[in-house]
């Protein structure tokens, strides 16, 4: 306590003791004054990235918090269900948490309502102007047709086909060949269509239906493959109806007309399709990084020793795969930017990444991450994510990326109904048909942005 | 209490007295005091809500405008139009077919459930050794929100996983192949039959009440007149039923057409989609406004169908108005 507070405040007739109870009062005021102006505390929205996010967050930047001794981070999950809705109120009433995990079909959506702190040209050359990131996930941070990045990529969602080799390898079919071009993929499918494993029959293909969120993501590297696109060029209009577009999807939707897709998958959700080929129901789905969690939490079976990832068959023009995944960024109403940039900085470094990504199965969102043997040697499928990651493309990050999906996941899942052989009959004018209501729809969702 | 000159007040206030020269008229605060906090809870609760819905049903509210919110862009009727009768709208995509639907869910759900709930309630308003336990446990569906319903008979209904193919094809042999409920046409009673398993518990309980409230004299009475079991559930039975059923059939008119869980949580981890045969209107109206990020529009869709449902509410009250009063 300043003694000479007391000396100055302290009336004649008590002295010492009034004097003591006021130097402790002003002592106290300054103390709490002074902890107030240094104490920050960050509040930060996460996805469910790890099983235990809440415990794993908090771990993955206690390094940070230890450099930064008057700053603590308060760390919400939210889930992707009701994650949006939350995301977009606080966006839209400018009240929200410091840092927030995106989707990267989410950011450009967030960032042209104003919702996001946008990156400053000294904060972007800090991380190297985007070099160290992913291209296609670096394009993520930003909004379709205008200048600005918003964030930093966090993780990475790269889709491979994964299989099992044992029933390959029973059925006498080479994985190289099977996954070289669309013929040898449904040659492929053919041969391993009901092959018997330890008393199992086992379908070819899981792809699921209307009730599922994947349903684009599935489906686009086909397009993208045999040339076509989602969106046309200048991003205003739906691309569905170009003859390579219909091509994929006419591709697409023959292996469940021709049964190597049972109906059966199509009335399920990824999330079940994925536990039903670890439980050894299917040869081949298509799948991400968090399925090598999956596989490895679940009881040690058959398809834990016997499986391994290859990337989309080679369509007429190439083989490209989904590339999503997430990404951090600074909310605009922030109180506390420079702390907040400071901790996104962290976390879209290289150790901070790599650790991440040993928590919860998702790839890297940086390459020299990627790369790392941390990384690639802990399983062989994730050195093989990674290389098949290079072909990776994202979405063009447009602000109507969310009703677009919504519209196309609508329609993409009365294809898949359609393609079921349950009511209606596929026949090629159908699916024209409804490409084309799709189209129609999409456009006017997309007039509202242009 | 004072007498107040206000028509309607009756109830609250003794009759004026006439002395002759003029009436005497004085304000009393109390009774207004009394009701003034759930008036101010209705106003803020509902009213401000509804205005401010109507407010939006005549902006261009969207993503792009959103953070403007109630200073977006004025439309006036644009958005009604819109959603009514432009073909290409995203939001009016679909929506005759939903409507269908929703009217063949709504009256077949409505049958379905005050058939079996009264037909249950008949049956156990009659004494028998566990008929107290036999209550209880019928009214379990009912104690199941319907967001458990919904995601439990999505399960249920799988072709190969789900018990009902395992029931009616393995074990009771009803049928010779496992169908797809969840797929095509069967999607229509894959939401029906849910929530009729949910809704007939609780109007089994209801008109269980009001069974137990009808003189037994009259029973005996017909039965002296040789009356047949038929003919005193004509006669007896329903005339006495009439008012508890003219108003639960309304109730449940409301909330099948306000229906949402079960179809939301059977199909809404894609688009939320059901398909041709089991799209409603409120599941198609959160998709295709809010999923879609047509908020003005939403509004003005959420206003036509409180407009129609005060209409079908108002011609069945004026119908059945006496039927109703009937039950005081």
């Amino acid at each position: 306590v300043p003694t000479n507070l007391t000396a100055v405040n302290a009336p004649a007739a008590t002295p010492v003791r009034t004097g003591r109870w006021r130097a402790a009062a002003a002592g106290l005021l300054l103390g709490v004054l002074a902890s107030r102006a240094a104490a920050v505390e960050l509040t930060m929205w996460v996805m469910p990235v790890t099983t235990n996010a809440q415990h794993d967050v908090p771990a993955l930047i206690a390094p940070w918090l230890a450099q930064h001794p008057g700053v603590t981070v308060r760390v919400t999950v939210l889930d992707w269900e009701s994650g949006w809705n939350k995301i977009t109120a606080a966006a839209a009433s400018r009240r929200g948490p410091d840092v927030l995990e995106l989707g990267t079909t989410w950011m450009p959506a967030i960032a042209a309502m104003g919702g996001l702190e946008r990156l400053s040209a000294a904060q972007l050359a800090e991380v190297g102007n985007g070099a160290p990131y992913y291209a296609q996930l670096w394009k993520t941070t930003q909004v379709f047709g205008r200048p600005g990045v918003y964030g930093l990529p966090w993780y990475a969602d790269v889709r491979a086909a994964f299989y099992r080799t044992d029933v390959f390898r029973q059925a006498g079919v080479d994985p190289k060949q099977a996954f070289a071009d669309w013929d040898s993929f449904r040659a492929a499918l053919r041969k391993i269509n009901g092959t018997m494993v330890a008393g199992k029959r086992v379908a070819a293909l899981a792809y699921a239906g209307k009730n599922d969120w994947n349903v684009v993501h599935t489906l686009a590297p086909w397009i993208w493959n045999a040339g076509g696109d989602v969106l046309s060029a200048d991003a205003k209009h739906s691309a569905l109806d170009t003859p390579q577009a219909l091509r994929a999807i006419a591709f697409y939707s023959s292996l469940a007309v021709d049964g190597l897709v049972p109906a059966n998958a199509l009335e399920k959700d990824s999330d079940i399709l994925e536990g039903a080929w670890v439980g050894g129901d299917y040869g081949v789905i298509f799948s991400g990084p968090w399925l090598m969690r999956r596989i490895f939490e679940a009881p040690p079976g058959v398809v834990r020793a016997n499986f391994d990832v290859a990337p989309y068959p080679a369509g007429p023009h190439g083989h490209e795969t989904f590339f999503g995944g997430s990404n951090l960024a600074i909310f605009k109403g922030s109180r506390h930017k420079a702390e907040a940039w400071d901790l996104v900085k962290y976390l879209g470094g290289k150790a901070s990444q790599i650790q991440l990504s040993l928590l919860s199965s998702m790839m890297p969102a940086r390459v020299d991450a990627a790369n790392d043997p941390a990384w690639t040697t802990r399983h062989p499928v994730y050195a093989k994510l990674t290389a098949i990651a290079a072909d990776g493309r994202a979405y063009p990050p447009i602000p109507a990326w969310g009703p677009l999906e919504t519209v196309y996941t609508k329609h993409l899942g009365q294809l898949a109904e359609l393609s079921s052989g349950i009511g209606d009959r596929y026949t090629a004018p159908a699916m024209r048909a409804l490409i084309a209501d799709t189209v129609v729809e999409a456009d006017k969702v997309l007039e509202e942005a242009n | 209490l004072t007498a107040v000159s206000e028509p309607g007040l009756g109830a609250l206030a003794v009759p004026a007295r006439r002395d002759g020269a003029r009436r005497r008229r004085r304000f009393d605060a109390f009774p207004y005091l009394l009701l003034a906090p759930a008036a101010l809870m209705m106003v803020v609760v509902n009213l401000v809500p509804i205005v401010q819905g109507i407010r939006m049903s005549m902006l261009k509210l969207n993503q792009y405008t959103l953070s403007q919110f109630m200073d977006a862009p004025f439309v006036g009727l644009r958005n009604y139009r819109g959603v009514l009768f432009d073909a290409s709208n995203p939001v009016h995509a679909g929506m005759l077919g939903a409507l269908r639907n929703t009217a063949l869910y709504s009256l077949l759900v409505t049958l379905c459930a005050v058939a079996i709930g009264l037909g249950v309630a008949l049956l156990l308003n009659r004494d028998f050794p566990g008929k107290a336990a036999a209550r209880t446990l019928l009214m379990l569906p009912w104690v199941v929100p319907t967001y458990v319903v919904g995601t439990l008979w999505g399960f249920m209904w799988q072709r190969d996983e789900g018990i009902v193919n395992h029931v009616l094809v393995d074990v009771l042999h009803l049928m010779d192949h496992k169908p797809f409920w969840l797929i095509g046409g069967n999607t229509f009673f894959a939401i029906v039959i849910p929530t009729v398993w949910r809704a007939w518990p609780v109007l089994m309980l209801i008109f269980l009440a009001a069974l137990q409230a009808v003189p037994e004299e009259l029973y005996e009475a017909a039965r002296l007149d040789g009356a047949n079991a038929w003919q005193r559930f004509v006669n007896i039975t329903l005339p006495a039923l009439k008012p508890v059923i003219v108003i639960q059939v309304m109730f449940q008119i409301i909330d099948n057409i306000y229906s949402y869980n079960i179809v939301a949580m059977m199909f809404g981890k894609g688009a939320g989609y059901p398909g041709e045969w089991g799209d409603l209107l409120m599941p198609l109206l959160t998709r295709q406004s809010f999923s879609y990020w047509r908020f003005g529009e939403g509004a003005a869709v959420s206003f036509v169908m409180m407009a129609v449902m005060l209409v079908v509410v108002g011609l069945w009250m004026r119908t059945f108005r006496r039927s109703m009063t009937d039950e005081a």
